[in-house]
Order: structure tokens, then C-alpha cells, then sequence
């Protein structure tokens, strides 16, 4: 089963969200709400976690470019 | 002082280098998120230390390694929110670690709640703050006199918001202040023409997180806060 990582609603309101850097590679087990990666607004720095226990699969959304509230940033399969 | 709301500890821990202060942030933060405990309100003074924030470069430092060694500045990248500041004896410097669940807003609506308090905290000693849109923080007529700059993991948030009280500002000049060319900047004891005792700030800001944020907060020190981590396993 697949498992969308999105950029969590924690930032609602944020123009302009960066994704920083990603914490884990593809291919990397990963548990359930274990930190996947960093982004950041102007002045706030959130992390993206993952939806589940598996493993990441596909990255979206690279280091430095831009996402927004909701996005798919990657995938993630069991 | 006993009220209602959900109680909290404040801890003052003092003059104390960024490193290890963070060390023991990042320790509360992993037993709030892990068990529950409860909301804690940080407060620190660091020796001269210039961090960079997630979105920020070491090229807004202007000078050179030699010059930060001679003025015995050290330099940090951190995982807050923002570019790069100064941090230095006679700024406080606060990080509530709260749940934006418990507080009902979202990241943005709590890191402008933090202008606020700041606003409210620079009102009680006569000072009028304000918002600029374009430039987060806190500003005295057109120089910046507080920062904010945060983070936040599965709703719990850290980092926080600064205050220059009796600060030093020199230090300044030798970066673009959150990335901002020559960006003007003032402390409390510029605008007010005398020495502001830090014990003072910190009491009015106490009551003003109190109010705002619904808590009550219980001083602690950091001895005590190391035996509750201990009970609970942390």
C-alpha cells in the first residue's frame, strides 16, 4: 500500500513554504511519525513525518524547492 | 503565583552558551511529545553567539573568521525558523514549548501571537511596539527590537522569540540582521535612556505568556526540571 507524505496543515497561512532538506533517503525503512523532513517558512522551521511504518519510496518535491500546505511531497509503501 | 489554566513550568536558565541550552530544549521537547509532560517555558541569555536559522546563509556574516575569534563570537546554525541574529548578555531569549492543539491556532497565527506578547511585554515598561508586514518581529518606530523565529514537530513548537533589554547591539553590524543590508536594530535600554533590570522583563513577560496563552506557570530550576524528565523516564 501507498502512502502520500504531504506538507502538514500546521502552516496554513504561509505564502511560501521551502523544503529544506530531506532526513531520509529513498529507499530507507522509516517508522511512523519519524521525521522525514525540514521545511521552512520565513520564520518557522516544520517537519514532515511520516504517515506510516514502511518504506520511502519516491521523493517529489526536492531540497531548496518550493512546496505548499498539502502537497504530495513523496510517497511512502508498506 | 497560583491561576487558572494548564499548568506549566517557566525556567530561567540563566546565562548560558547556546549548545548546551538547546540540549536540554531539545530533551523537553522529546518528553512532551513522548509523555506528556508539561508545557515549559524556556528563558536564556547566551554569551556573544550568532546562529542561523534554516532559511538563512553564513554569507549575511560580514566578517571575517578572525574578527569573530577576537570578538569571541561564536557562530551556530540552528534548526529555528529565519536567517541570522545576534544573540549576547542583556538579550532574553524564550521559547514556549507549547501544543498549538492546546492553544488552537496554527504556526503562523502562533508565531504572530508571539509579536503580540512581545508588543504587550514592550507596553508595560511605556514603550510602544509594532508590526512591520513584510519583516516578522517586533519594532520600535523603524528599528527592530525583537525577533521571533520557530519551529514546530508534530505540533509541539520550540524555539521561540527574542528581546534586546540591555543588550550590546555592536555585534550587529557585522551581519545583515535576517538577511536584511544594514538593518537598523535598538534595545530596550536605548529607548527607555536607563539600565533595565532583566528580573523585571522577565516577570511582566511571565504574566503576559500567563494571560495569553492560558497557563499556569510554576518556576522551576533546571535541577528540578531534571528530576520531573527523570520520573518520567526521560
Amino acid at each position: 500500500m501507498k502512502h502520500e507524505i504531504v506538507v502538514p496543515p500546521t502552516a496554513d497561512g504561509s505564502a511560501e513554504i521551502t523544503l529544506v532538506s530531506w532526513l531520509k533517503e529513498v529507499g530507507d525503512s522509516v517508522g511512523m511519525g519519524e521525521d522525514l523532513a525540514e521545511a521552512a517558512t520565513e520564520k518557522i522551521t516544520l517537519y514532515i513525518t511520516a504517515p506510516a511504518d514502511g518504506i520511502l519510496q519516491e521523493i517529489h518535491v526536492k531540497a531548496g524547492e518550493k512546496a505548499q500546505v498539502g502537497q504530495v511531497v513523496g510517497i511512502m509503501s508498506d | 503565583m497560583e491561576r487558572g489554566g494548564q499548568k506549566g513550568y517557566w525556567l530561567d536558565l540563566g546565562l548560558i552558551p547556546y549548545g548546551p541550552a538547546f540540549v536540554v530544549q531539545e530533551r523537553i521537547l522529546k518528553a512532551r511529545m513522548g509523555n506528556g509532560f508539561p508545557a515549559t517555558v524556556i528563558l536564556q541569555e547566551n554569551p556573544s553567539v550568532f546562529t542561523i536559522g534554516r532559511t538563512g546563509s553564513r554569507s549575511n556574516i560580514l566578517a571575517s573568521e578572525d574578527e569573530l575569534e577576537r570578538r569571541g563570537i561564536q557562530v551556530m546554525e540552528v534548526n529555528r525558523g529565519g536567517d541570522i541574529t545576534y544573540h549576547g548578555p542583556g538579550q532574553i531569549i524564550v521559547s514556549p514549548l507549547l501544543y498549538l492543539g492546546d492553544i488552537g491556532m496554527n504556526a503562523n497565527q502562533y508565531l504572530h501571537r508571539l509579536e503580540d506578547v512581545l508588543i504587550d511585554l514592550l507596553s508595560a515598561f511605556g514603550v510602544k511596539g509594532n508590526k512591520k508586514k513584510a519583516y516578522p518581529g517586533v519594532w520600535w518606530d523603524e528599528t527592530k527590537i525583537g525577533a521571533v523565529g520557530i519551529a514546530v514537530k508534530h505540533g509541539y513548537t520550540f524555539h521561540g522569540f527574542s528581546l534586546n533589554v540591555n543588550l550590546d547591539l555592536t555585534p550587529f553590524t557585522l551581519i545583515n540582521p535576517c538577511g536584511v543590508s544594514r538593518m537598523p536594530v535598538k534595545s530596550l535600554h536605548q529607548v527607555l535612556g536607563r539600565h533595565v533590570p532583566l528580573e523585571e522583563v522577565k516577570e511582566r513577560l511571565r504574566e503576559i505568556l500567563m494571560d495569553t496563552f492560558s497557563l499556569s506557570l510554576q518556576g522551576l530550576s533546571l535541577e528540578e526540571v531534571e528530576e520531573a524528565l527523570a520520573s518520567r523516564g526521560t
